[in-house]
């Protein structure tokens, strides 16, 4: 580099700069599952937003919003501060933040409705200030509006289905502001779009993460319309719908948006958790109906992925769901929906994981959400309308732990039917201090 | 595809990247000080023209004072060009010398290596207008650019709050007040944005500091301008 491209001052004042900086770091406290364009909350989190299924006949029936006050010197610790129901029922089930933090967008699978909350003007109290109800028209063809990650500006939105209802999906892009951008289809067997492909490319989607220093985006794969809306107990019966679940993960060319890799993880990968050491270039994944742990690794400047562990023990189905990665990278919690379980494996041998810790959360648990400092553990019940369990087997929490780094230790927990509120499922962690300084 | 070279700037960048830099603005920050990246930008990039950038929203224009200060109207500087564009402020003590590093090389590189970098430019717009006048614009215009070859590069800021305060909203730029050292002035946090625009003022990338990699933008630049070389001229779509 020519010295003039850092001025006669520059680089000095570079490095003044750096140590400002240093010095201003201080405790910071996050869910670690977020995506990493985002700013951290310093300190705990204030609230928890909890995204939730309406249940007909129960409170007003509708998907909410559902704020929970987490500050630990409030008078309403623990208990439910707002409720934002956005009319009707729509398979509520994941979401995200805006990259700056400022909008919280929620989806829902069933009619691919996008509303997204203002959770900076009173992070206490989210207001829906938009309701995008175009997607399938906008995105040519895609339903099931899934995750919202976001990106310098945008957010990106993975899809799960298409009008066929049968599962081919793809990636949709929009601005922070909720205006259309792009649409970036699945590789599938027809059209691999130059991608690499281990064994099949079979077009299904779930979640997508990104490792900016690689370059690198991997996505997972779940199943379409038809079997996700259909109850779980009359889909395990088909054995034809059975075969329509995905068994893929795809890694990208993140900057060009093209499929460079189509790998073959077969038993429906869900959740993508980059690990987030600098060094650390690999993520996991678990596959909800073979029970195992995947690793997606680089080695040697080839991307690969091998399974590396069991959940539970497979041939009982335990249905591994949601999966949270410390941020030191060495513990991975592990929720399992039919036993209800979570068990958290040591990885600080991402190649070799053990598991140190199992806990009974209820009868069913669906999502874990874990503090960036790894003390504060939040656990939720539902999965789906049709797939939660029955009669008094459906349980429907939240419920709040401190991790010791070896036991759980009960904090508060809310059940979402006594308070007459739904099925809760994503959950997001908000504070103040993200917006005031 | 290629493997393009770690700049030794961004060996640097590295350096100062480690801690809590990044920690304030990109959300790359882990709560403990963390060893710098292990490989910087060095990653394939996809060929110029290989790829889209689909437009996300209209560039916003607003009123600014250039280093003479004379009043402009964004809209105007952005008309014609495609434009690098970033929101920064003089007193950063992060990632703003990192993105007026990373455009100093991208404006460098363009300078020898871009057919037709007369249709490029470069504007660095402070949000700080109390403190970053006209005067102190030119002088970090001195700092940065002078010296240096390629295309034209801006250093504007904003008449006052109220006029800056759209112009912010329309880029979806926050900037917060932030406590700085023990007796030294308040700081700005923020996320560092970086804007593409095209000839016709649409925005077309958005580069938080992970992909501020001057080979990078270059490409995205270069991509801009085989499409119009495929097209009529933006101005012409227009009419």
């Amino acid at each position: 580099m020519p010295a003039h491209m850092l001025g006669r001052t520059a680089l000095p004042l570079f490095v003044a700069c750096a140590v400002v900086a240093f010095g201003a770091s201080d405790t910071r406290a996050d869910e670690t599952c977020q995506s990493p364009y985002m700013p951290k909350i310093t300190g705990e989190e204030e609230f928890v937003y909890v995204w939730t299924l309406g249940i007909k006949g129960l409170g007003d029936g509708f998907d909410k919003v559902v704020t929970i006050d987490v500050r630990k010197d409030s008078p309403t610790f623990g208990k439910v501060v707002d409720v934002d129901s956005v009319g009707g029922r729509h398979e509520a089930h994941h979401g995200g933040f805006t990259d700056d933090r400022r909008h919280f967008w929620v989806a829902g699978l069933s009619d691919s409705k996008i509303f997204i909350f203002d959770v900076a003007t009173d992070p206490s109290n989210p207001k829906l200030v938009k309701t995008i109800d175009d997607f399938t028209e906008k995105s040519g063809g895609i339903v099931g509006p899934h995750g919202a990650y976001a990106l310098p500006g945008r957010v990106m939105i993975s899809g799960l289905s298409n009008t066929a209802r049968d599962g081919r999906t793809g990636l949709v892009e929009y601005s922070n502001e909720g205006e259309y951008i792009a649409t970036h289809w699945m590789p599938t067997a027809e059209s691999t779009q130059g991608a690499e492909v281990e064994k099949i490319a079979d077009g299904y989607g779930y979640d997508a993460r990104v490792l900016p220093r690689k370059n690198v985006m991997l996505t997972s794969s779940f199943t379409g319309f038809d079997n996700y809306m259909r109850p779980l107990g009359e889909l395990v019966q088909d054995a034809e719908a059975m075969k329509r679940f995905g068994q893929t993960m795809v890694l990208w060319d993140f900057h060009a948006r093209k499929p460079k890799k189509v790998f073959h993880v077969p038993g429906v990968p869900l959740e993508v958790r980059w690990a987030w050491g600098p060094h650390n270039n690999y993520a996991f994944t678990s596959t909800a109906l073979t029970s195992k742990l995947w690793l997606v690794y680089e080695d040697a400047g080839t991307w690969k992925a091998k399974e590396v562990a069991d959940i539970g023990d497979p041939s009982k189905l335990p249905l591994p769901v949601d999966i949270s990665l410390s941020a030191d990278d060495r513990m991975l919690f592990v929720d399992t929906f039919m036993d209800g379980m979570t068990r958290v494996f040591d990885v600080s041998d991402p190649h070799k994981p053990k598991q140190i810790y199992e806990k009974k959360i209820g009868s069913q648990v669906n999502m874990v959400s874990q503090s960036w400092d790894g003390r504060r553990v939040y656990f939720t019940s539902s999965l789906l309308a049709n797939w939660d369990k029955t009669g008094s087997d459906d349980e429907q929490f939240l419920k709040a732990y401190h991790w010791t780094g070896s036991e759980l230790t009960p904090r508060f927990e809310i059940d979402f039917r006594a308070e007459k509120l739904g099925r809760p499922h994503l959950m997001r962690f908000g504070s103040a201090s993200l917006y005031t300084n | 595809m290629y493997r393009h070279a770690l700049r030794a700037g961004l060996l640097i960048a590295s350096l100062a990247w480690a801690p809590g830099m990044v920690a304030a603005h990109d959300g790359h920050a882990h709560g403990s000080p963390q060893p710098a990246p292990s490989t910087g930008y060095a990653y394939p990039l996809a060929r110029p023209g290989t790829y889209a950038l689909p437009a996300i929203k209209r560039a916003a224009g607003g009123s600014v004072l250039d280093e003479q200060g004379h009043r402009r109207d964004l809209a105007d500087i952005l008309r014609g060009r495609i434009t690098v564009l970033a929101f920064i402020y003089t007193r950063c003590g992060d990632v703003c010398p990192t993105a007026s590093m990373q455009l100093a090389a991208l404006r460098d590189i363009a300078g020898r290596d871009l057919r037709g970098a007369d249709r490029l430019q470069l504007i660095s717009m402070s949000f700080d207008p109390d403190h970053d006048t006209p005067t102190v614009m030119a002088e970090h215009a001195r700092q940065w650019r002078d010296g240096g070859r390629g295309p034209r590069w801006l250093f504007v800021t904003a008449p006052d709050r109220e006029r800056l305060a759209p112009i912010l909203s329309a880029y979806g730029q926050s900037v917060m007040p932030q406590p700085g050292p023990p007796g030294g002035p308040n700081l700005l946090a923020h996320i560092l944005r970086v804007f593409l625009v095209d000839r016709s003022g649409m925005v077309r990338n958005i580069y938080s500091i992970d992909f501020l990699d001057p080979q990078l933008v270059l490409n995205d630049v270069r991509t801009l301008l085989l499409q119009e070389g495929r097209s009529p001229a933006p101005e012409a779509r227009l009419r």
